[in-house]
């Protein structure tokens, strides 16, 4: 076996790090502040779309298309209550719909994002309640 | 020299569990199932990796942060320390 390994510096491969004082922080964690209150969930709504884009269709996949486009579907015309989508997030179907048009929505509603209309009530029916 | 946690096994949580996303100052983990986010700072991003899964105990966690990084204070404390923070959060589990 050879035993002559070159010396390599390591000092420019290592990076300095510093485990910190005993006293210090180094974690800071946030909680949601959301108050998911049984009521407030059963009345919160999500409108499918935002009224920002009222009107638009929805494709299966949610994703927001123009109206008319084929293969996508109309909007339901009214938002729905975090309950109603929280029953239908575990398996069940929106009011009012049948089984393609609640995919889609609920597909929609699983993209929404922080700063769209009913993205708050969205993320409170996922919080662990108590 | 108290090292009656010497046998402790520190393991980072299981990774499906945690969407980690480094920010400039700062990494941000978000732990799903409690829904609670995690700012954290050096060397706690280093300490998770190093940790993985299998886990590792504290003087085995140290070795590795040596030879990983220049640690300009290879304290025992600090090190408690920073675990404990991590046990705390939920973040590291104990064997």
């Amino acid at each position: 076996m050879n035993d002559d390994t070159p010396e390599l510096p390591n000092t420019t491969r290592r990076r300095a790090l510093m485990l910190g004082a005993v006293g210090a922080a180094a974690v800071v964690s946030i909680r949601p502040a959301l108050a998911s209150t049984a009521a407030s969930i059963s009345t919160c709504e999500i409108p499918v779309p935002d009224s920002g884009r009222a009107g638009s269709y929805i494709a299966a996949d949610g994703t927001v298309v123009p109206a008319g486009t084929r293969g996508a579907f109309a909007p339901p015309g009214r938002p729905f209550k975090g309950e109603e989508v929280k029953t239908a997030l575990a398996g069940g179907q929106l009011p009012g719909t049948n089984y393609e048009q609640s995919r889609a929505y609920t597909n929609y509603i699983r993209r929404l994002q922080s700063g769209t209309s009913g993205f708050t009530c969205f993320a409170s029916l996922q919080m662990p309640r108590g | 020299m108290d090292d009656s946690r010497g046998d402790i096994v520190y393991r980072m949580a299981r990774p499906e569990t945690l969407k980690i996303t480094h920010l400039d100052s700062f990494t941000a983990v978000f732990h799903r199932a409690s829904g609670i986010t995690h700012l954290v700072t050096s060397p706690v991003p280093e300490i998770l990796a190093a940790l993985g899964e299998a886990g590792m105990r504290r003087v085995d966690l140290m070795a590795r942060l040596s030879v990983d990084y220049l640690l300009g204070d290879a304290d025992e404390a600090a090190l408690d320390a920073r675990l404990d923070e991590l046990v705390a959060a939920g973040l590291v589990a104990v064997a």
